[in-house]
């Protein structure tokens, strides 16, 4: 039987909408969310849900500002705090695990020890548990040391949780890149500081954009260890969502919705810059060059 | 006098010895080869010249220096590598200025001295571009430009052709040549390819296993090959190698002949290989000089100008080289008269490979 092939690049109109329909099933939690942010209560309650009804930004404003049940005066809400802590402490902490992580990859990728893949796989084996298996040492340690509630307390716990992941996929890139680029920097007159800064370090610009995207969308979300170790001072998103579902005001999905999709926004717009690096990044080694 | 001195280097990778005593000279201006398979240490031996590989024994004598444990930066030497490992983040004009930078030359200089490579190279309309951009001879320009920007006394070049398509080899190798006539440097050039080594380099060192076994002229390697491995290794088709059958102190006896061959000043005693090149063997004509015999064709290959011949006498198989109108004649299958002259043989030591006889007319 004779058989057609098909352009690459020409799927046609069947496979498109095919493919748009599986996108959009998806997507639809997130476009729920999106919705409900800008419903009213009542809407947000209807069943069935509406599509269609008048837009408010009600919700938004009562993430930052809501009037108190007893006093009847508007009063601003922490939230912004919270939103501020949440992008210190993740883009603090990620941003450090990947300078220490690729430091480290370096490393390990150009000046092997004895018993190499040993260390690797140690390093490795600290993300082979849940994390909840550590977690009563960790929260008596940060007891003792008076880490606990602190911002550096939480950037210290996640910086490390984020080395391995890391050193892991910093180092595939170096290992993927030509050594002899290096070897004729050295020629050149290039210092060992100057190979790594100005010639490893640029070759991998795209690896190292998904290492942080990928650490940052994890350690974002982070829930249990911000819900333990985190004070009222340095309180998370994650943390501070989950607390307005029992409070006073009962579960306002409304307000939920909103919170969620303020809390998508940064990762969003982040991932978005980093877009066309991060392609590269997450396809880098599988295609020859 | 930027004459290089390679003494007795030793290196070992776990318990793998790559450099074994390996030692040789290049003078001044020279274009030397470095000719061996690959795994022989011809990598490893520029590596170690340039510094980039630490040494287990051994000294690397420079322009009358000892440069075995100086700094990668200071030793007055470029590399060519296999890869051309062109730096991917700058553009072509930044990888060729790249080694003038660190010499506080101003940047004009360093344009104008860019520029200079460029048209020398015929890479100037791609200087505003990433080397990605660039074809595989574009780019193996670039590598040499880089090279040689900086004025080197001594050019290391690693298998700077293996990456390219034959025709492009076949271009380079001229413009290696041409390279070397214009700019006068020394150079060192690794190659696993008897055809490169023995176009461009002036004299050519054959390794085997981390040791070079011999050094000479690509005309004395071919005609007088010190042993059997140097003989393998020079000259396409490959030597022919035969086994002798009964010897009788210089009179030695090949199965396919009818009588005896005699050969003034062969030592006597041990067991020989017989080496004979596939282009001393010719058809035999009526004039009947020479040793003949008969021979049937297993195998044409059709290069064009020349056809190579598998052809066997009596079991014993031989390539020979006919020219193609000659060739065209024949086909498979056929008897064919062959003839050669008994003072193009090479006698070789069957054990050791040494050379037995001296000189071949």
């Amino acid at each position: 039987m004779a058989r057609r092939y098909r352009e690459i690049g020409k799927a046609g109109w069947g496979y498109t909408l095919i493919t748009s329909i599986v996108g959009l099933i998806y997507f639809s939690p997130v476009l729920w969310i999106i919705l409900t942010a800008f419903k009213t209560r009542t809407d947000a309650l209807a069943v069935p849900p509406k599509l269609f009804f008048t837009p408010t930004l009600e919700n938004f404003t009562s993430v930052f500002y809501r009037s108190s049940i007893t006093t009847g005066t508007s009063q601003s809400t922490d939230m912004a705090l919270y939103f501020f802590n949440s992008i210190f402490i993740a883009g603090t902490s990620v941003g450090l695990a990947l300078i220490v992580g690729t430091l480290a990859a370096y490393a390990f990728s150009r000046y092997p020890l004895r018993g190499n893949d040993t260390y690797l796989f140690i390093i490795l084996t600290t993300r082979m548990m849940p994390p909840i298996v550590v977690i009563i040492p960790i929260f008596l340690m940060f007891r003792l040391s008076g880490l606990a509630g602190s911002y550096w307390g939480i950037i210290l716990l996640y910086t490390a949780f984020n080395i391995p992941f890391s050193v892991w996929l910093v180092k595939s890139f170096f290992d993927e890149l030509n050594p002899e680029i290096e070897d004729a920097a050295r020629m050149d007159g290039a210092s060992e500081s100057r190979v790594f800064f100005k010639f490893c370090i640029p070759q991998i610009l795209a690896g190292l954009s998904a290492t942080f995207v990928f650490g940052l969308i994890l350690t974002w979300n982070e829930f249990l260890f911000a819900l333990l170790l985190t004070g009222v001072e340095t309180r998370t998103v994650p943390v501070a969502m989950a607390r307005t579902l029992g409070g006073e005001v009962g579960v306002d999905y409304g307000l939920l919705a909103a919170i969620v999709t303020l809390f998508l926004l940064p990762i969003f717009f982040v991932t978005f810059l980093l877009q066309n690096q991060l392609l590269r990044g997450v396809t880098f080694g599988t295609v020859k060059k | 006098m930027s004459e290089l001195q390679v003494k007795n280097l030793r290196r070992e990778f776990g318990n793998v010895v790559a450099l074994e005593d390996m030692s040789f000279d290049v003078a001044d201006g020279e274009f030397f080869c470095l000719l061996g398979p690959s795994s022989s240490g011809k990598t490893t031996t520029l590596r170690a010249i340039s510094g980039l590989e630490e040494l287990k024994g051994g000294e690397v004598w420079f322009d009358g220096q000892d440069r075995t444990n100086a700094p990668v930066q200071n030793r007055g030497m470029s590399m060519i590598f296999q890869t051309f490992a062109l730096y991917p983040h700058m553009t072509v004009e930044a990888n060729l200025g790249h080694p003038l930078r660190r010499d506080g030359i101003s940047d004009a200089e360093i344009r104008k001295r860019v520029g200079e490579v460029a048209e020398l190279l015929r890479v100037s309309h791609t200087l505003k571009r990433k080397p990605t951009t660039l074809s595989g001879g574009e780019q193996q320009r670039v590598a040499i430009g880089r090279a040689i920007v900086r004025r080197p006394k001594l050019l290391l070049l690693d298998e700077p052709l293996t990456n390219l398509d034959a025709k492009l080899r076949h271009e380079m190798r001229a413009e290696f040549k041409r390279l070397h006539r214009e700019l006068g440097m020394t150079m060192l050039y690794a190659t696993p390819d008897q055809l490169e080594a023995l176009t461009m380099g002036e004299r050519v060192g054959v390794m085997e296993n981390g040791k070079v076994v011999a050094i000479g002229t690509p005309r004395d390697l071919y005609s007088m090959p010190d042993n059997l491995y140097v003989a393998r290794m020079v000259g396409s088709p490959p030597i022919n190698v035969l086994s002798c059958g009964d010897r009788n102190n210089e009179q030695v006896t090949l199965p396919f002949l009818k009588k005896p061959i005699q050969i003034a000043g062969l030592p006597s005693g041990d067991d020989l290989a017989i080496g004979l090149r596939p282009h001393d063997l010719s058809l035999a004509d009526a004039t009947g000089t020479g040793e003949r015999f008969a021979a049937k064709i297993h195998l044409t290959e059709p290069l064009g100008d020349v056809t190579i011949f598998d052809v066997a006498a009596q079991d014993v198989a031989m390539k020979m080289v006919l020219r193609e109108e000659v060739a065209a004649q024949y086909s498979v299958g056929d008897e064919i008269e062959v003839s050669f002259d008994p003072a193009d043989l090479h006698f070789f030591h069957r054990e050791s490979g040494q050379r037995m006889n001296k000189a071949v007319g």
